[in-house]
């Protein structure tokens, strides 16, 4: 089987963000894989630990940078990475028509892999847009996945802690979750034995993809700025655990 | 009426604070300024915190091993007082030095014997038993990831270690500040916090006071400059202080990691500090059961000297900026790969970005000035932390010294340390001195 892992190059959410002239980003900052695809990466790992004949394919458009980010997916345990290259930043009509004609170039995708989102842009659409494209069912973030018998079995999240699952024939589009798995990290063997891996090259204007109607630009920028009130949580450690415990749980709503 | 104090001290991290600390127990009415919130709060709480006894001079070394009984009892340095932070704990995990080319060991093995540091020589056998994840072949000369050589194998073995077991980190260095300034008050020092000094005053030719940005004019005979990164900017204040340095200070940028120990070694409790200059890293444990992962400046890796307003800004961009950069992420952790083959290396760099007040050969300023009245603790150059208990002392008996008429720079003060039999030339910190060449030109002093 042939699994197929699309991959974006984000800026580091640690970074600080420049504006520049209104809808650019100064790139000159670390970016780094989608936090959501390594979830992907990892996903995909695993499944090859029970399928030996499996090869992983990374896939990603970006400028030249993002061989970074291939090689950081490589060292996580993909086989091979495939870099569309352009300078240009691509909607996610454009990204699903790229990746989709990649793949297809490329090979035969038993299942297709892409993180719930990107940190960037958070759009949550090159998924559906691929699958849409390749006529294949796509489940978006999944928290558990299971191949059996030629189907995907999947939970796939929905907020308040509810997931939903489904059946899906293969092959299929899966927009790996937080939950999905924890991340497994490159040692330094993994990232010596990655130098070897290939990531061949294409440029996305030879990839000769028609311009429809229908696009998006990014007009403006603005920086979100979230006010912050401190509050200092007073008493001996046992109340204070108890009333962090209860912020968590009332007002914050994550426990 | 402007207030008067005996001494204003600017700064209030680990070391302004000991100053206040110790003038005040000798009966000085002391006065801190420090333009952040409060103690510690600035490099200070960037410090990795590492109480290790090996410097590349028997200076050094004597003065990190008095340090080291400071830290040993706590709560007897503070003089019982209460902190309702809570106190900083030292945490003895002792301190492994590989022997390798990355360190003049031999030269710190005949320093620990001179002044009578405890050690132990190690095979690489012991270290295997002491450190089982660690791999102990040779990766010498360090090198950056860029570098295609860095992924070559190695061939060749280390030689073994040194191991102290005196040695470890203090787990909280912002707070190990916050409870000297609790101590210095107790003594009947003061603080002012979010007080930022554009001017020393001096009037003929003799230390007048400060004043701050809002105009407040504080005077005191005596200013003793603790500004950390921003130091050279507070000579520059004095008159004719940054002229009369022969070694001066500048702002050097410093990345620190923090890398997840490897599944089923639990580092946290079991994990030394150890320098390791066969891959230019040092470690120690870190709260989560990770590493924490600093840096020995190797020659291949690039110094960034920022202005430290820029910095703490945000400003400056990629390299220049308060924000860890993956080149920097990648270069520490997978040289620590090299050495712990089972360290999983995330992807999005984890840890602390902060300055260093670098003097020209990495070795601090203990001093006086050309301008009477104002003295310095200043280029600590990321490897004083440990002394700052020693440092409080030492600067209090210079400072009363000079007060009282000693000319330090014909006869220089001899501090006797209060735990070791031993003396020191402070001397050898002098502003007046040429560079020294016995330096590791290194965090490690």
């Amino acid at each position: 089987m042939q699994i197929y892992v699309c991959v974006k190059h984000v800026p580091d959410s640690a970074a600080n963000i420049t504006i520049v002239e209104k809808n650019h980003i100064d790139e000159n900052l670390t970016f780094l894989l989608n936090p959501y695809d390594e979830h992907a990466v990892t996903e995909a790992v695993r499944i090859k630990d029970s399928l030996p004949d499996a090869e992983i394919i990374v896939v990603c458009l970006g400028k030249d940078d993002a061989q970074k980010t291939l090689r950081s997916a490589l060292a996580m345990g993909a086989d091979r990475g495939v870099l569309i290259e352009s300078n240009k930043n691509h909607d996610s009509i454009e990204t699903a028509q790229a990746l989709k004609t990649v793949i297809e170039q490329d090979g035969n995708p038993g299942l297709i892999f892409t993180g719930r989102e990107s940190i960037d842009a958070e759009g949550m659409q090159t998924m559906f847009r691929i699958g849409a494209l390749l006529d294949f069912p796509v489940a978006t973030n999944v928290v558990k996945l299971d191949i059996e018998a030629g189907r995907a079995v999947v939970d796939s999240a929905l907020s308040g802690g509810i997931a939903n699952t489904y059946e899906m024939s293969l092959p299929c589009v899966i927009g790996a979750g937080r939950g999905l798995n924890t991340p497994r990290y490159p040692t330094f063997p993994d990232v010596v034995k990655s130098k070897k891996k290939s990531i061949k090259k294409i440029v996305f204007s030879d990839l000769k993809i028609e311009s429809l109607a229908a696009g998006m630009n990014i007009v403006e920028l603005e920086p979100l700025l979230q006010e912050r009130e401190p509050k200092e949580i007073k008493g001996d450690a046992g109340e204070v655990a108890k009333k962090i415990v209860r912020i968590l749980k009332e007002e914050a709503k994550v426990i | 009426m402007n207030k008067k104090y005996d001494a204003i001290i600017i700064g209030a991290g680990v070391i302004g604070c000991p100053i206040a600390y110790e003038l005040s127990k000798m009966g000085y009415k002391t006065l801190n300024v420090d333009k952040l919130a409060d103690a510690g709060e600035g490099s200070t709480a960037g410090s990795c915190a590492i109480v290790r006894a090996h410097y590349s001079t028997a200076d050094g070394v004597a003065m990190a091993y008095e340090g080291f009984k400071y830290w040993l009892d706590w709560k007897k340095y503070l003089d019982n007082v209460e902190d309702e932070k809570g106190l900083a704990r030292y945490m003895n995990t002792g301190s492994i030095l590989i022997k390798s080319q990355g360190h003049d060991w031999k030269k710190v093995q005949k320093n620990y014997d001179e002044v009578g540091v405890q050690y132990e020589e190690w095979d690489n056998d012991k270290i295997i038993e002491m450190v089982p994840p660690a791999d102990l072949h040779e990766f010498w000369p360090v090198m950056r990831p860029e570098d295609p050589k860095f992924f070559d194998e190695p061939t060749k073995e280390l030689e073994g270690a040194i191991f102290c077991p005196e040695g470890g980190y203090v787990n909280d260095p912002a707070l190990s500040a916050h409870n000297i300034m609790r101590a210095a008050e107790a003594k009947g020092a003061e603080f002012i916090f979010n007080a930022e000094v554009v001017d020393v005053r001096s009037e003929n030719g003799k230390t007048a006071g400060i004043t701050l940005k809002d105009g407040t004019q504080i005077d005191a005979g005596i200013v003793v400059n603790v500004g950390g990164p921003h130091s050279f900017m507070v000579n520059k204040m004095a008159e004719g202080v940054w002229e009369g340095c022969n070694i001066k200070t500048k702002a050097l940028r410093h990345e620190v990691m923090y890398c997840p120990s490897p599944e089923g070694y639990d580092y946290l409790n079991d994990g030394y500090h150890m320098s390791d200059g066969d891959i230019g890293c040092y470690v120690r444990p870190e709260v989560g059961n990770t590493f924490l992962i600093g840096s020995e400046d190797p020659d291949c890796d690039p110094q960034e000297w920022v202005d430290p307003d820029d910095f703490y800004a945000g400003k400056g961009g990629h390299g220049k900026d308060n924000v860890l950069t993956d080149e920097q992420w990648k270069a520490q952790c997978y040289r620590l790969g090299q050495r712990i083959p089972t360290l999983q290396v995330p992807n999005q760099p984890k840890g602390v970005v902060d300055l260093y007040d670098c003097s020209d050969d990495w070795i601090p300023v203990y001093d006086k000035s050309d301008l009477p009245g104002f003295y310095m603790a200043i280029g600590t150059s990321g490897n004083q932390y440990k002394n700052a208990p020693v440092v409080g002392r030492m600067m209090a008996e210079l400072i009363d010294a000079c007060e009282k008429g000693l000319d330090h720079d014909k006869e220089p003060l001899q501090y006797k340390f209060q735990y070791t039999d031993r003396s020191t030339d402070v001397g050898f910190f002098s502003r007046k001195r040429e560079i020294n060449y016995n330096s590791s030109f290194s965090v490690n002093g």
